[in-house]
């Protein structure tokens, strides 16, 4: 009986009919994941502790929908007592004493963690190719990359191990891989979802975000993640919502804005056209498109380089080798313990942004750069702010390819860039974006559509995302019903 | 021509950054960073834009935190985690002149 | 040697007295078993992520207002980024672009004259962990990283070694008084550095500057100064030039000792932090902060003086806080302050300092002192009477009365009874008597002593001696 295969509310049903109990989900996840291992999506299981957890859980009243749920959790996300390595080598023995805000919402909801996922190492990059793990593969094409840097979590929601997973989006590490595999997933608004206890890659845009296969589920993670964390300082002082509230409302009369420059001959034609033909539909499903320009869209990139990078020469200088984690055997002397616990910890990528970030960071380089980035970055909120004063969506692809070959070059340090270009003004301005799929490509990969929102309208956007899942009711198993019985 | 970084100026930027580089890698990285830095040379076509910055989208101010004493961890925690403690103490090898920060 | 004029400004840290940390609610504590006061915010643990003190920003608030600063409105923090294993996140953070205080200054008085040093600016920061060299390692005990500081940069305005010491004697009594810190530069909780430079002449420019650290106590400070400017004529006087560096000041050879030759400028690479949104210190906390000054010293001794205090107890009440507090309480109050005093900084100091009390730890409120100094002042007991009573006084709620019937201290203050003992004494000695209208005044001193044995000594001298002299001018007609 596969019971995951079904939905949400089928297994909460279930569950409370004690016609199903918590073991037999984690086993079965355990079992799909087992099948599925070739895919690599996970870095560490949670074998023991989620057996017993469930069993646990046999005593205790169902209390809420996500009850008994199995999920994977990125492991750039503080698990206690489970090893979380974020991808690196230089963690690859971190076995924390604490948990993620977000982990200690999970286990009030009662879900069962059952796994750290596979990412790019530290967050950085966009194909989970720079971890020190190897690459989680596509479940639609296993020749194919997942995307990064959430690529194992997006795997395993494709290839329908499990129902939840959690990413982390940075440049657009959840809705780029989202996309790639066709699945949903969503960055909350700047804010929502407490950071404490998620790795920093970039403080000022890093956040954790719901991946799932349909909205619905999606909504029903993002309930239980959400809420201002006195732990974190940038956590919104938002109120508790149900984000499925406006799930199946009219859309009509919707506005919705179309920048030029994100469906400009960056972007693949067959996708330009897929989200073309979207834009067309939902005309006529009563709701208006405007093609518009947005001047700062093109620099979104520079920023990120900038902003991200020199952020994160700062967050990653703490791996050090001396309170925890990968240290240099036999240092010659306090400066070997650096040079070569950092050398010997980090993979190239990471090597590289570190670098580059703490020379933008030095003498005159702050001003010329770094500072100015922020004052870009200030017009650019404002720009989107504008444009939502009109508009209640901007919409356009999430990448500019279907996902590419894993074995593609990995030697243009840009690419790992430019792969985000269409997601990263998101994160650059705060704003809440999810990816949906919306078709397939000749070779019947994967489209993805992003759909954006002003400050903390993630229900709004669910509206539209759940109003064009029904009506374009996509097959989106990759292995075409091989998983029911 | 590919264009590159000179190798003193890799060393520099890997010892800001406290990375210990092999000539192999700093020949690797005298291009890719080159690569890089020239990327971010496009922040001087930006115009037009105002003087006031945004370090990050907060959405609230800064919430104080009163002064009562929370949980600690137990000492045997820290030093478990460490890669070399002596005594009660992390240790590390010794370390020469003063705290550039101090 | 040739005159130069020295040009000093001086960097100070103080540890704020807080029950937590500045960025994580751990226990700010000193003494303590090392890695014992931590937690995984303190050691920089990934994930991690710094929350923000109240009453950090309160007493920062209080430390600019009574260094007389402005006070920063919209305050941010920074990251300034460096390697040292004493820096657990590898930066530290602090503020470079809004400091809470600056533009400002507090006066101190030299030779007569007074002279306000300016402070350039006033910051918050967390402190580092404490290292222990131990021949091939070194030993980090994480307790101390993450305390709050404050740094007070003077502008460099202070002319001599004498003003600098004053400077600080200042800074200290200041912020010890409105509870800032406790200020003991021997446990760290208040650290100096001196920078040091000499020109010839007021129109040139500043000279090469020299940083002097390690300094741990106000005279150091004075001595390392005096050295320095010592040091920088003789060379300067030999034609000589020097770099600038960082010395410090070494206590066995009591001169500074060079550590390092500045590099060109430290690269920090501060950018601002973005995990702390922006603190809008309001009209509110500002006042409230005000609430909480208590009078400062400086008003304090002259209210003191005013009130007929000498200079010598006007200072040493003030330099004994808690004393200066409890007889603050006194001002209002009409009783004979010059006496309070004595018998504050008297009797009842030793008795404080032998058993090891603090004045409110004793049994004696405000009301029974009051007693005390009444029954003092009008001669009803003396200072021999104190000493016997003085545990009665301060370890039982009794009435300074019932005391001093219970200690059978009986300074007979009735006239009947005077002039009963008196009339006894006189009738007893009619040698003296008569020794005494021949005028003989040695004859009323032994008359005096007779009576005061009589009495053991618990007459009121100068009403016995009064009655006395009425009783032996009265037989004479």
């Amino acid at each position: 009986m596969k019971y995951l295969d079904k939905s949400i509310i089928e297994i909460h049903e279930l569950l409370k009919q004690k016609k199903v109990k918590p073991i037999d989900l984690v086993e079965e996840a355990f079992s799909n994941i087992e099948a599925h291992s070739d895919l690599n999506a996970y870095i560490t299981l949670n074998k023991e502790e989620a057996i017993r957890e469930a069993l646990e859980l046999e005593d205790k009243e169902v209390d809420n929908i996500l009850f008994g749920l199995p999920i994977a959790v990125k492991d750039n996300i503080v698990t206690k007592g489970l090893l979380t390595t974020c991808a690196s080598h230089i963690l690859d023995n971190f076995i924390p004493v604490y948990n993620a805000t977000i982990v200690e919402k999970l286990k009030e909801k009662h879900m069962i963690i059952i796994g750290k996922t596979n990412m790019d190492e530290f967050a950085m990059g966009t194909s989970s190719r720079t971890s020190y793990f190897g690459a989680p593969k596509n479940p639609w094409n296993q020749t194919k990359i997942s995307g990064g840097s959430s690529g194992g979590s997006a795997t395993t929601i494709a290839a329908r191990d499990v129902l939840f997973a959690l990413g982390s989006d940075t440049g657009g590490s959840i809705r780029q891989p989202a996309s790639y595999t066709g699945i949903v997933g969503m960055k909350p608004t700047y804010g929502r979802v407490s950071r404490y206890g998620l790795i920093a890659f970039a403080s000022s845009l890093d956040q954790i975000g719901p991946m799932t296969k349909n909205v619905y589920e999606n909504a029903l993670l993002l309930n239980a993640i959400v809420g201002t964390d006195p732990k974190d300082l940038t956590s919104a002082d938002k109120e508790e919502e149900d984000f499925t509230r406006l799930m199946g409302k009219d859309v009509k009369g919707m506005k919705i804005a179309i920048p030029n420059y994100l469906i400009s001959d960056i972007v693949d034609q067959e996708i330009v056209n897929r989200i073309k033909a979207v834009a067309h539909f939902l005309e006529q499903k009563g709701l208006t498109v405007d093609y518009i320009d947005m001047k700062y869209l093109r620099y979104a990139v520079t920023l990120y380089q900038i902003i991200a990078m020199g952020e994160a020469s700062s967050n990653l200088a703490r791996f050090d080798g001396i309170r925890y984690g990968h240290s240099k055997e036999d240092p010659k002397d306090i400066t070997d313990l650096y040079l070569s616990t950092r050398q010997e910890g980090f993979g190239e990528e990471v090597k590289r942004r570190i670098m580059v970030g703490s020379y933008l960071l030095s003498g005159e380089n702050a001003k010329t750069y770094y500072n100015k980035a922020l004052s870009i970055r200030d017009d650019m909120k404002k720009e989107f702010e504008k444009v939502f004063e009109k508009y209640d969506y901007i919409i356009g692809p999430t990448t500019t390819t279907t996902a590419y070959d894993l074995t593609d070059p990995m030697d243009d340090p840009s690419k790992t860039f430019m792969d985000d270009v269409l997601v990263i003004p998101v994160n650059m301005a705060g704003l809440p974006g999810i990816n949906i799929p919306v078709g397939f490509d000749k070779n019947h990969m994967p489209i993805g559509m992003q759909i954006i929102g002003n400050s903390f309208e993630e229900a709004k956007i669910y509206q539209l995302a759940s109003f064009l899942e029904k009506e374009l009711n996509l097959d989106l198993n990759p292995f075409g019903g091989e998983n029911n019985e | 021509m590919e264009e590159k970084l000179s190798r003193e100026e890799v060393l520099h930027v890997a010892n800001l950054a406290r990375i210990k580089m092999n000539e192999e890698e700093i020949e690797k990285f005298r291009v890719s960073l080159k690569k890089l830095l020239n990327d971010v040379e496009k922040i001087n076509e930006v115009e037009g834009y105002d003087d006031e910055i945004l370090i990050a989208p907060w959405s609230s101010e800064c919430k104080l935190r009163k002064d009562e004493v929370g949980e600690m961890l137990d000492p045997k925690e820290v030093l478990e985690n460490a890669p070399r403690h002596s005594g009660n103490y992390i240790q590390v090898p010794v370390v020469i002149g003063e705290s550039e920060g101090a | 040697m040739s005159n130069y004029i020295p040009t000093i400004g001086i960097e100070v840290h103080v540890e704020l007295k807080t029950k937590t940390k500045i960025f994580s609610n751990s226990t700010n504590g000193y003494g303590q078993m090392a890695n014992s006061l931590t937690n995984v915010i303190d050691l920089g643990y990934p994930g991690t992520l710094p929350t923000l003190n109240e009453e950090v920003i309160l007493l920062a608030i209080k430390a600019a207002t009574v260094l007389n600063c402005k006070i920063r409105r919209q305050m941010h923090f920074d990251r300034k980024n460096y390697f040292y294993p004493d820096n657990p996140k590898n930066y530290q953070i602090t503020q470079a672009r809004t400091p809470i205080g600056y533009d400002g200054y507090v006066e101190i008085e030299l030779n007569g004259e007074k002279k306000k040093i300016g402070i350039e600016e006033m910051h918050i920061e967390e402190d580092t962990c404490k290292s222990t060299h131990r021949g091939e390692k070194t030993l980090l005990d994480f307790n101390r990283a993450g305390v709050p500081l404050i740094e007070i940069v003077s502008k460099p305005c202070i002319s001599s070694s004498e003003e600098a010491k004053l400077y600080l004697e200042k800074l200290k009594e200041l912020l010890f008084y409105s509870d800032v810190s406790d200020c003991k530069m021997e446990e760290g909780s208040m650290r100096a550095d001196a920078n040091v430079s000499i020109r010839k002449n007021e129109s040139d420019s500043f000279g090469t500057k020299v940083e002097i650290k390690n300094i741990g106590s106000i005279s150091n400070v004075g001595l390392s100064i005096e050295k320095e400017i010592q040091r920088q004529k003789e060379l300067l006087d030999r034609g000589e030039t020097f770099k600038a560096q960082t010395r410090r000041f070494d206590d066995k050879v009591q001169n500074t000792v060079l550590m390092r030759v500045k590099e060109t400028g430290n690269d920090y690479r501060y950018f601002p932090e973005p995990d702390i949104p922006y603190l809008y210190i309001t009209d509110e906390m500002i006042e409230r902060v005000n609430k909480t000054i208590p009078m400062l010293p400086d008003e304090r001794r002259i209210i003191y003086i005013h009130n007929g205090l000498s200079d010598i107890n006007a200072n040493k009440l003030i330099q004994n806080r808690k004393l200066s507090d409890y007889f603050n309480d006194l001002l209002d109050k009409n009783i004979d302050l010059k006496t309070a005093s004595n018998l504050l900084l008297g009797d009842i100091s030793a008795y404080l300092n032998k058993e090891e009390k603090e004045i409110k730890e004793t049994t004696l409120s405000i009301e029974r002192f009051m007693q005390l100094v009444n029954f003092y002042s009008n001669g009803t007991i003396t200072s021999k009477n104190l000493k016997e009573m003085i545990n009665l006084i301060m370890e039982t709620d009794k009435s300074i009365e019932e005391i001093i019937d219970l200690s059978g201290v009986q300074n007979i203050t009735d006239d009947n009874k005077i002039k009963e003992v008196i009339e006894k004494i006189v009738k007893e000695n009619p040698q003296s008597v008569s020794d005494y209208r021949m005028g003989h005044d040695r004859a009323i001193k032994f008359l005096m002593g007779q009576v005061m044995k009589e009495t053991k000594g618990s007459l009121n001298p100068k009403l016995a001696m009064e009655v006395l002299k009425e009783e032996l001018d009265k037989n004479v007609n």
